[in-house]
């Protein structure tokens, strides 16, 4: 589904990125981890657009799609759910899934819906200003954003990050209740989370691919991960 | 007193028609636009034009104006706003002001240098309490009043106002939902530019006419939008009322200082509160 | 690497000649009346090239210090000494004392606050020689200024001026060069490029910031003390708010961050404003169309592009060189 060849990415002077190349199937969930700083962000923001590469490519469902913006990335169905865990402050719940539903033009309160079904809890929280929930509710509410219109490659960057255990058990819960109907590329530092939700793991070391685990049982074995963080 | 409360407002109006369009600019797209006023300026040279061709149909003149303005604040828009994104700042201020210098040049060799002669165009007075109010200053005001609350509305219940709210916060998250915020910029701008126009046009008559003007409004443009903040709309209204106030109050006692004052003032909050840009 | 004094080579004498040969050089074609003229410019161009091109600075209100080192040294003339060395002493002491007190504000800002901020007290100076001081300044109509011979050095005869502020532009070159090339250069260049970072090396930034707007406002207070003396007259048109697009123009067009390249800017700005609006109506929309096409393909400036081009042959030579 995702295809990406021989990627070089720079910030500014600095190569983040050294000649790229891994596979994402469709509907398999994979995980990318390494060291702060291995580049897996980087990684992330160039396939949404956000980012352009220096060189290589990026050919999603057959189309070469490096370089494009993120506007029409979300058209094709990739949906980005940046680290910062940023929602729109100003505006309400309801409203900030409003925005998200306009671009697919779906009914709002069918999208309000479809996040409500992920996560009911929200469902007190619809007229509160999105600034005033907690990181948790935040994190839920970015990807329910994702979800919205036909979403069909999500890139999720460190959802569990900062956040209680309870809370991460609620995002590991909705994360299953997705697999196998979306495809995701999900950057993580959790393990335990790696471990039962991966269909394959990928390793970034100092911007370049370490290693790629497809093996059931090398994905349970969180010793063997732990070296690569 | 009662007097220089209504010019005051008056002045604060006009104020705010001007840096709602500056503050929104910065707010959005990071760009100190100092070709702002230009389509202020524009906009009471085509008034001028206008009137003299419609022989005096003011609204009507001045509805033209405005819309006159549009076009060319898009091309601005276009052709050098949008190629100034994300630009160090030094920049975005000369290649604007140079847009000024070329502007105000082809004003100048349009309709010549000299400024021209305007009058109120109600000319008549309200009896208040025993006080004659030229009853044009207080339309002014109530447009402005009427202005910020069809804003508000807009920025609260229209789906392209929400689109512009999210983005003064996070401009990439909403790419990455899909849409194209540098359309919704755009049309934020040329609404800012067409609004200083207004401004222009609603001021004319009270004031002077001549191809600089808009250079000195600009200053105190920008003083309402840091004295109210960057990109936030209730902070500007406010802002420009008050400043409008301390303009009349102080051209009462000393009747050059009034913008002077002002700038005393903007300095002073900068002081206390410097802007991080 | 271990930072000292870079070594002032001997192509500093050289650099003068050709510069003092270059004005020179100009004084058959206009005159050299004009000419002095021009080197009071560019004086004032590297005064704001120390803040804008090195410093990172934008100030769109730099004018302000010239107007009061030319009200400095001019009210100085007429109420209390016809000195004229005195006076430009005066005009920049009075500079840099203004430059210290608004210093404290002004450099705890930066980018568009700065320049705007500049601005505000630009326009507030313009006023207030305008109106509230006027029975001193004579508000807009100005006043004249008598200078006395002082020895030899007579500042009312034309080439004795063109050589005074010839000497004056080479010792502020000279200086500049020194200072920019020093330990306190490299600070200046770093506070432009990463501020944040040389104040976590524990350097403070305040103060750098705060002695090189003195500095600043300073050497454009000598420029300002150097007009009223060519002029004989000073006006409020000293301290004009919209006059500042020229200096600016001038650093940008030679290229900014390069005292060379201050003069270059300086000279051409100078040509540009006496000579074009003779050919050219409407030559300040040339300005502006210039300015534009500047800021959006010539960035590194006239200076900078010779610059690079001198860079790129030293390369291809050193190519034929064993290694």
């Amino acid at each position: 589904m995702l295809e990406i060849n021989h990627l070089d990415v720079t910030y500014g002077y600095a190569k983040v990125l050294h000649d790229i190349s891994l596979e994402i199937e469709t509907g398999q969930m994979a995980f990318l981890i390494g060291r702060n700083g291995a580049g897996k962000t980087t990684l992330l923001k160039t396939i949404i657009g956000l980012l352009k590469p220096r060189k290589g490519s990026i050919t999603y469902q057959g189309h070469e799609i490096s370089g494009l913006s993120p506007e029409d990335h979300y058209l094709r169905g990739l949906r980005y759910v940046a680290q910062e865990k940023k929602v729109f402050g100003n505006l309400t719940v309801r409203e900030n899934i409003e925005i998200a539903a306009y671009a697919s033009q779906e009914p709002v309160e069918r999208a309000v819906d479809k996040v409500m079904s992920i996560y009911p809890k929200l469902k007190d929280f619809l007229e509160t200003k999105a600034g005033q929930l907690s990181g948790g509710q935040r994190q839920i509410l970015l990807v329910g954003r994702a979800l919205v219109g036909e979403p069909k490659l999500l890139l999720i960057d460190e959802p569990t990050q900062g956040l209680a255990a309870v809370v991460i058990e609620d995002i590991v819960k909705i994360l299953t209740g997705l697999k196998g109907t979306v495809s995701a590329v999900i950057v993580e530092q959790n393990l335990s989370m790696v471990n039962r939700l991966a269909d394959r793991i990928h390793i970034l070391k100092e911007g370049k691919v370490a290693r790629e685990i497809m093996d059931k049982s090398e994905i349970l074995d969180t010793r063997g991960l732990e070296e690569y963080l | 007193m009662i007097y220089t409360i209504v010019y005051g407002f008056s002045i604060g109006a006009i104020l705010y028609f001007i840096s709602i369009g500056l503050s929104l600019t910065f707010g959005t797209m990071r760009v100190i636009n100092f070709a702002h006023t230009l389509t202020y300026t524009i906009g009471v040279y085509a008034l001028v034009s206008l009137v003299a061709f419609l022989n005096g149909y003011f609204v009507f003149a001045a509805t033209l104006a405005v819309i006159v303005v549009i076009p060319i604040s898009y091309v601005i828009e276009r052709f050098i706003i949008r190629r100034l994104y994300g630009e160090s700042l030094d920049y975005t201020f000369i290649a604007t002001f140079a847009v000024t210098l070329i502007g105000v040049d082809v004003i100048k060799w349009i309709w010549g240098v000299n400024p021209y002669p305007t009058s109120d165009p109600i000319g008549k007075y309200l009896m208040f309490w025993g006080l004659s109010l030229p009853i044009y200053r207080i339309l002014i005001v109530m447009i402005a009043i009427l202005l910020f609350l069809a804003l508000n509305i807009f920025f609260k219940r229209t789906i392209v106002g929400k689109i512009v709210v999210a983005a003064l916060e996070d401009k990439d998250g909403v790419r990455c939902l899909g849409i194209n915020v540098d359309k919704y910029f755009s049309i934020v701008f040329v609404l800012g530019s067409a609004l200083a126009a207004l401004g222009g046009v609603l001021y004319a008559p009270i004031s002077s006419v001549h191809p600089y003007m808009g250079l000195s409004i600009l200053l105190l443009g920008f003083a309402v939008v840091i004295v109210g903040g960057m990109g936030n709309l209730k902070g500007t209204f406010l802002s420009a009322f008050a400043l409008g106030i301390v303009m009349a109050v102080t051209a009462r006692y000393w009747s050059q200082g009034a913008e002077t004052m002002v700038f005393i003032v903007m300095a002073v909050v900068l002081i206390f509160r410097p802007i991080d840009i | 690497m271990p930072i000292r004094n870079a070594p002032v080579k001997d192509y500093g004498v050289i650099s003068s000649l050709l510069i003092a040969g270059g004005y020179l050089l100009l004084t058959p074609i206009l005159s050299t009346h004009r000419v002095t003229d021009f080197m009071i410019f560019c004086i004032f161009a590297m005064s704001f090239d120390l803040l804008y091109g090195y410093m990172g600075r934008l100030s769109f209100g730099h004018l302000l210090f010239l107007g009061t080192g030319a009200y400095g040294s001019g009210l100085f003339i007429k109420y209390i000494n016809g000195n004229p060395l005195l006076a430009i002493l005066v005009g920049i002491a009075v500079a840099g004392l203004l430059g210290m007190l608004l210093g404290l504000i002004v450099v705890r800002t930066t980018g568009a606050c700065f320049a705007l901020i500049n601005l505000a007290f630009n326009h507030i100076g313009f006023f207030l020689v305008l109106s509230p001081l006027r029975k001193i300044t004579r508000g807009e109509d100005g006043f004249g200024v008598s200078v006395s011979k002082l020895g030899f050095l007579n500042f009312g005869s034309r080439p004795i001026m063109f050589g005074f502020v010839l000497v004056c532009l080479l010792v502020v070159f000279y200086l500049l060069k020194r200072l920019t090339s020093s330990p306190y250069g490299i600070m200046i260049r770093s506070i432009k490029e990463d501020e944040t970072r040389v104040r976590f090396l524990g350097y403070n930034t305040y103060l750098y910031k705060w002695l090189t707007f003195v500095l600043a406002g300073s050497i454009a207070g000598l420029a300002g003390a150097l007009t009223a003396l060519n002029y004989h007259y000073v006006n409020p048109n000293a301290m004009d708010v919209n006059s500042n697009v020229g200096v600016v123009f001038a650093c940008l067009i030679g290229g900014a961050g390069n005292l060379y390249g201050a003069l270059i800017g300086g000279v051409t700005y100078m040509i540009i404003s006496n000579f074009l609006p003779l050919y050219i109506h409407r030559w300040e929309m040339f300005l502006g169309i210039s300015l534009l096409i500047i800021t959006f393909r010539f960035r590194k400036g006239v200076w900078g592009y010779i610059q690079s081009s001198l860079e790129y042959f030293i390369k291809r030579k050193s190519f034929f060189r064993p290694a």
